[in-house]
């Protein structure tokens, strides 16, 4: 993906997909408080974008989505962004240089991508001069917001991939190991 | 290829880096008047219509969520709920005789008007959004400028103070909740009449601080705090007088100012109605507000009963 053209298909998908989870984030998601703290779809949206189309898509649907929230939500405009767009942008890299395929991998980067954009957050919102001390309960906050994020990774993930995978272009590695792991290209392909 | 591949890929980023620093930068810069706020406000004006009909389009799946926590907590609510009515029954004893001498006190005064939350035009409107962030405890309502919502106008539910309005438009309005980093509210406590400011306890969504109490003051653990009624002078009231805020969950000692943490009352994470209180500033309400604020404390009461007495009764009219 990262070195091939983005068909608008795909970005029309990733676009509708941004919207919907935004706005069911803003709307349900966020009114529904799960160990005192609520799930923060859009980070898991971008991660699994970047994981799954490439740094540049990553890191642009990250600004887009960051933008988007903080639109909706009247906050400080470019922190999400800033933030999200990092977030895509390392998740990308991620599948571009190790291309993880192991079962969890969702999972784990789902909970990476919600601790790198907490704790960003946080260190962009100490910049800003908001004044607040590192407490304990700042932690746990962090440290459950982690936790309830990578419960729902997986399920995001399987989202997020039925959504985009239908705009993906066949990457000739993935069907190498297609190939590899069904026992070679059947006859009719080498036809 | 490959180098055309990496660099295109850094512009990109870079590119974006930049462009949220230069956003943010402006952002922060500007005055709430300025052309990104008004985008923001624009951006608000046509997503409001969406996001109320998303909302209720979602309640169905909000309230399922929402049944099986509820269930739960209500279960450990309950034990609590019966120790406080015993208590509050004692209390109302008490609060009887002390209503008798503020209607006695207001009569001296000539201020014929019983305060009440009515009196302040209440809005009804539901919560259509909620930010997700722990720095950000904003939501969006779906009422705005045309239902005569406007900036800086309380807002409360039937549990006590829920915060104020920061963005209005025509068909929605931002509210920031007592817990966000952005807000002070003028409040006393209950039993001594001392006043000082609830401050949010940023990081913890389920605390406040009251804070620049003298250091004197009695405080115990279980006491009410209620708004003040006043913000920089007795005559520019922003709250109404006598709105229950919170309860008093332990003490910090200082040195020259006490602080206490206090537990706001509303149940800020699951807001679904509440109400803007639209009168504004200047009109009757406000001015008897501000009188009676000014009155000293030992006059002062039982005053806060008549606007927290009125929120379970307009809690029943307004949903």
């Amino acid at each position: 993906m990262s070195g091939s053209g983005v068909s608008p298909g795909l970005l029309a998908r990733i676009a509708a997909l941004s919207v919907a989870i935004v706005f069911f984030q803003i709307g349900v998601v966020s009114e529904v408080p799960v160990f005192g703290v609520t799930v923060d779809l859009s980070p898991l949206l971008v991660a699994f974008v970047g994981l799954l189309c490439g740094s540049t898509l990553g890191a642009a649907s990250g600004f887009a989505v960051g933008l988007l929230v903080d639109l909706a939500l009247v906050q400080t405009l470019g922190l999400t962004s800033l933030v999200l767009t990092l977030v895509g942008y390392g998740c990308g890299r991620l599948r571009e240089l190790r291309d993880p395929q192991a079962a969890l991998t969702p999972l784990l980067v789902g909970a990476a991508a919600a601790c790198a954009a907490l704790v960003g957050y946080s260190l962009m919102q100490f910049m800003l001069g908001v004044d607040a001390p590192v407490s304990l309960e700042l932690l746990r906050q962090i440290v459950l917001g982690v936790l309830v994020d990578a419960i729902v990774a997986l399920p995001m993930w399987i989202l997020v991939r039925r959504c985009l995978i239908g705009g993906l272009p066949d990457d000739p590695r993935r069907r190498r190991r297609r190939a590899y792991t069904t026992g070679g290209l059947s006859p009719l392909s080498r036809a | 290829m490959y180098d055309k591949t990496v660099r295109r890929r850094r512009v990109v980023l870079a590119l974006l880096v930049v462009l949220s620093l230069i956003l943010l930068t402006a952002y922060f810069g500007e005055a709430p008047s300025g052309s990104l706020h008004s985008v923001q406000r624009g951006f608000l004006t046509v997503i409001s219509p969406i996001q109320d009909g998303a909302n209720k389009a979602l309640k169905p799946v909000r309230d399922l969520f929402g049944w099986f926590g509820d269930t739960l907590h209500a279960k450990s609510q309950n034990a609590q709920l019966r120790k406080q009515v015993d208590k509050l029954r004692r209390e109302v004893v008490g609060e009887r005789v002390d209503q008798q001498s503020y209607r006695e006190l207001l009569g001296m005064f000539h201020l014929d008007n019983q305060l009440s939350v009515a009196d302040y035009r209440p809005v009804t409107a539901t919560v259509v959004g909620k930010s997700p962030n722990i720095w950000y405890s904003t939501v969006t309502i779906d009422k705005g400028t045309t239902a005569g919502v406007q900036v800086e106008d309380p807002v409360i539910n039937d549990e006590g103070l829920v915060g104020k309005v920061t963005q209005a438009v025509a068909d929605g309005a931002q509210v920031s909740l007592i817990n966000d980093s952005s807000i002070g509210v003028s409040a006393r406590l209950g039993a001594t009449g001392a006043t000082g400011i609830v401050q949010p306890k940023v990081g913890d969504p389920n605390d406040l601080l009251l804070q620049y109490l003298p250091a004197n003051t009695p405080v115990n653990k279980g006491e009410y705090v209620f708004t003040s009624g006043t913000v920089a002078s007795p005559d520019d009231s922003l709250y109404p007088r006598g709105i229950p805020i919170g309860q008093v969950t332990s003490i910090d000692e200082e040195s020259a100012y006490k602080s206490v943490n206090v537990h706001p009352l509303a149940n800020l994470r699951n807001l679904d109605v509440v109400q803007v209180l639209t009168a504004a500033r200047g009109t009757l309400p406000a001015r008897l507000s501000a009188v009676a604020a000014s009155l000293p404390p030992g006059q002062r009461a039982g005053g806060e009963t008549s606007a927290a007495g009125q929120l379970a009764s307009t809690s029943g009219a307004g949903g």
